[in-house]
């Protein structure tokens, strides 16, 4: 499906005339058509990456803020050209500011907040406001207004159902535009807020925007991960309903090592654990680090410490309901095409021996599609009975994970993510005191 | 097996993907009601232990005693005691979304107080104005519930509010057309979900899914390899406290018309072009109207009908049906249907269908058994003296799965052969237990999918079906007499005779 764009060309309006507009925009409607009764969306879309490659002429604009192929094509060029190491993720901090802009004026269209990706329209969301901060140190704010409606793939049509909020120009001039942001956002119904960025950046509005009652949508692969873990902590503490990309791309791991363990004979199995092993891209631990929390909560481990090394690895003691020691080790590889997500898992091995009978260990190997499992295979597992299973990849865009979750999520935090998060932060703070 | 083993996978627990359903606010009338307590509002709080119920979620039971919220909430824990004891944080929350309105549907202004508590609840809860509409009430209400709800202007947006109707949908042909025509001028069609709650089971779900997500049975599911399918429904318990509806129902009207001509309808229909709620639903109504009973001139020759008697042992004797309370001492009503069927299509013509239901039977179990045809010639000395045909089990409940039996070759020097079953159990292959069937029919119905809820032409079409036997049994009840069977026993032998009569067998489970 492609993206839409909104019905009429959006007004430029003053900054503060805009909450004045919005109210009668829709009463003026002649169909009697008062927008849908659905949720407001909040997104933070800098789109660092794509605004300075479409002002590089390395992709070609307008700038949409939607994440899309050439873009991510661009970037692995940019980290070969500029002979960064081939294992950097390729939508990284470290990749864009290696970007150098031409000195030449190059305007650019920038469409951000009025390309709506159709998987988000197609919920009908009643006020999408974007807030879209740029390169340029432009002091002055643009605010922009429109109403839109998703248009059925088979042709047809729909009234009006929402409309979009475009707030634009450098960060100090968001700043200040934040009260009227404020004053834009519908009372009466549910608000989220996409942080579609690092979570190091701009933290003065990540805290103005994550108000008790608002539901969070965040990806903990981007950021230092002290700063991600003690996010996701400190919100779930709270009690607020925060969701998180980086776990939900967590659910084919999840699902295929249930399925392995399904079988009721293999259940028993679950309770000998005695070595977990993760590999994962590059030195962005957090997925690894829930993945590790979520077995452990789920088959109540208890944490008892964490050490690192000096290449990464984080090896962690756990204690089984039996006081037997489990050894977890998480291994940074670096990888020659890594994914777009820092610190996707590679493989994981999980090794169960039965004490009174060694016979019957079990040696379970789960290998990315995309990646290898030849060295989680290595190291005297041939006396083991081997489960070995690929997981498949997911192709689905940020957009169509997020609208997973508008759709999906009750507003509230997942009891898993709940429970995981603050083992994996546990886990990175041992590692960090020791 | 080792009983010590985990029932549940713990790496499993909270990992389905499932659908969210949208801010609602269900209404159920008949709220003091057996199935209130017993199935709906359980499965609503399982529901919300799934985190599947949405936070802008409200329910309001309707009832014509004067109960406050409560009361109702109360009364509720109470019939939910184990599951509340086990859970008691989760359901102090979700009693917080339990109200109760005192209502008559058939009073109008009790119904226009409801709206106005409705139009509350949406400001409170933020439910916007999505609505479902249970009845749960006595089917005599079904018609005039539905004209209180469309009078009062509770049913007239079709995207927003829907209503749920309760089995059995008519009497017969006649009384199901009426009530179909009477429904549908309050509501569209797609507003309203005629429940049954068989399709609701997973392993009911599963025909679908055994048939057409693979491709080895597909091309023998058909006359060239099959030689007779038999369905059977049997319960081990007797009419219990449901003896007032029963003597006016019957087996025939109380399951094999909706539940047994449902999974009737799933192993015969044709693959649909897509997984939609109509192309199923067409499907399915394609198969009724190609299904007739196998001698509808003479149709006492196709069906037998029973009434248990009193069995059991000395320490654990049961009554019979006729000296239950509340059953007249003449009762004619059966509690035992056998009957035979064929679907005239290219897919199954010549193929006898097998339908068997009852009460205080041997055993309490569902399940759907498709015989293949004999091998064209017998190369082995078989240990039974001839070889058996190839079965598929289809087992709805309990012990859910699917079982194979073939004929593989006997250890020793000779080459006889034996059956063996190959056998797939959903308790030992999924590490977590099925659902209710209501769980997953309250969230379509609240969800607005109405792909397991029967459409209208189906269900007169499964009445028109039936209708000789019914005619029958009301106009010239001696030509299907009653046969009395033995409590805890497989029916009265007529029933074998059925299938004799085809050198066939009932299976015996």
């Amino acid at each position: 499906m492609s993206p839409q764009l909104t019905l009429q060309t959006p007004l430029q309006l003053p900054p503060a005339e805009i909450p004045n507009y919005l109210s009668k925009l829709w009463s003026n409607d002649d169909s009697g058509n008062k927008g849908s009764n659905t949720f407001c969306l909040i997104i933070w879309q800098p789109a660092w990456m794509e605004q300075k490659l479409v002002k590089s002429h390395r992709v070609n604009g307008p700038i949409i803020g939607n994440q899309r192929l050439d873009l991510v094509e661009a970037a692995r060029q940019v980290v070969l050209d500029e002979e960064l190491p081939h294992s950097t993720p390729p939508l990284d901090e470290s990749v864009h500011s290696t970007v150098s802009l031409n000195k030449t004026e190059h305007k650019v269209e920038d469409l951000r907040g009025q390309h709506i990706d159709s998987a988000i329209s197609d919920l009908k969301p009643r006020r999408l406001i974007t807030l879209a901060p740029t390169i340029e140190e432009v002091n002055e704010l643009e605010t922009l207004v429109a109403a839109y409606c998703p248009l059925p793939e088979e042709g047809g049509g729909s009234s009006a159902c929402g409309d979009v909020v475009v707030f634009r120009g450098a960060l100090n001039a968001l700043k200040h535009g934040l009260n009227i942001v404020e004053k834009v956002i519908p009372e009466k119904l549910p608000s989220w807020l996409w942080w579609n960025g690092s979570l190091n950046e701009a933290p003065e509005l990540l805290e103005r925007l994550t108000t008790s009652t608002r539901r969070i949508i965040l990806d903990t692969a981007l950021g230092d991960p002290d700063r991600c873990l003690n996010f996701l902590q400190e919100k779930i503490k709270k009690g607020q309903a925060i969701n998180d990309l980086n776990w939900l791309r967590l659910r084919t791991w999840r699902e295929t090592l249930a399925m392995v363990f399904d079988p009721l004979l293999r259940r028993k199995a679950l309770e000998s654990v005695v070595k977990l092993d993760i590999d994962i891209e590059g030195n962005h631990p957090v997925q690894g680090l829930l993945l590790t929390a979520w077995i452990a909560d789920r088959l109540n481990w208890k944490l008892l410490e964490c050490t690192t090394n000096e290449v990464g690895l984080l090896q962690g003691k756990f204690e089984r309901f039996d006081k037997t020691i489990i050894t977890s080790t998480l291994t940074p590889l670096p990888i020659g095409h890594p994914s777009i997500h820092p610190g996707a898992i590679v493989g994981l091995r999980l090794i169960c021996e039965p004490n009174q009978k060694p016979k019957d260990a079990i040696c379970v190997i789960l290998a990315a599609e995309s990646g290898e499992c030849m060295r989680l295979e290595a190291g005297g597992m041939a006396r083991m009975e081997l489960i070995e299973e690929v997981v498949p990849s997911q192709s689905n865009s940020l957009e169509m994970d997020v609208a997973r979750l508008l759709s999906s999520s009750r507003g509230s935090t997942s009891p898993l993510l709940a429970s995981a998060a603050p083992i994996a932060n546990k886990l990175l703070n041992l590692s960090k005191s020791n | 097996m080792n009983v010590s083993l985990p029932i549940t996978n713990p790496l499993r627990i909270g990992l389905r993907q499932e659908r969210v359903i949208p801010p609602q606010c269900l209404v159920i009338f008949g709220a003091s009601g057996d199935l209130t307590h017993r199935k709906l509002v359980p499965a609503l709080f399982e529901l919300y232990k799934q985190r599947r119920l949405p936070s802008e979620f409200a329910l309001i039971g309707c009832a014509r005693r004067p109960w406050s919220n409560e009361e109702f909430r109360q009364r509720m824990e109470k019939a939910l005691k184990d599951k509340v004891e086990r859970n008691k944080n989760e359901w102090d929350n979700f009693a917080k979304c339990l109200f109760y309105v005192p209502v008559d549907l058939q009073k109008e202004e009790d119904v226009l107080r409801l709206k106005d508590k409705l139009e509350e609840i949406d400001q409170k809860k933020a439910t916007h104005s999505n609505r479902t509409f249970y009845l749960s009430v006595s089917p005599k209400f079904y018609g005039s519930g539905c004209k209180s709800l469309a009078s009062a202007g509770l049913l007239g947006d079709p995207k927003r509010s829907r209503v749920v109707i309760e089995k059995p949908f008519g009497r017969d042909y006649k009384t199901a057309q009426a009530l179909n025509q009477l429904v549908q001028t309050c509501a569209q069609e797609n507003q309203i979900f005629r429940i049954d709650h068989y399709l609701g089971k997973e392993t009911v779900q599963n025909i679908l899914v055994l048939r057409f997500a693979n491709t080895i049975f597909e091309p023998i599911w058909n006359r060239n390899f099959i030689s007779s399918v038999q369905i059977t429904s049997a319960e081990t318990v007797g009419v219990e406290d449901r003896a007032g509806y029963y003597e006016t129902s019957g087996a025939l009207r109380d399951m094999v018309q909706n539940h047994l001509t449902q999974m009737l309808t799933l192993t015969a229909m044709e693959p649909p072009g897509h997984f939609d709620p109509e192309a199923i639903r067409n499907e399915k109504a394609k198969v009724l109207q190609s299904a007739r009973l196998a001698n509808e001139h003479e149709p006492w020759k196709c069906c037998v009908r029973g009434q248990y008697s009193k069995g059991g042992s000395q320490g654990y004797p049961l009554i019979g049906y006729r000296d239950e309370p509340g059953v007249a001492p003449t009762s004619t009503t059966e509690t035992f249907v056998a009957t035979k069927l064929f679907v005239d299509n290219w897919r199954w013509q010549g193929v006898p269908f097998y339908i068997r239901t009852g009460k205080r039977l041997a055993k309490r179990l569902s399940e759907i058994v498709l015989t293949f045809r004999e091998a064209p010639v017998h190369l082995f000395d078989a240990a039974g003296g001839c070889p058996t045909s190839n079965q598929l089990i289809l087992r709805i409940q309990p012990n859910e799965g699917a079982e194979f039996k073939f004929e593989v070759k006997s250890p020793g020097s000779g080459m006889r052969s034996r059956p063996v079953e190959m056998e797939f159990s959903y308790d030992e292959s999924f590490g977590e237990p099925s659902d209710e069937g209501y769980v997953r029919l309250l969230a379509d119905a609240m969800l607005g999918d109405p792909t397991l809820f029967t459409r209208s032409d189906e269900v007169e079409a499964a009445w028109r079906l039936y209708t000789p036997l019914l005619e029958l049994i009301e106009d010239s009840p001696w030509q299907l007499p009653i046969y009395q069977y033995e409590s805890r026993t497989w029916g009265p032998s007529e029933s074998d005779q059925l299938l004799a009569k085809d050198n066939l067998l009932w299976r015996r489970p």
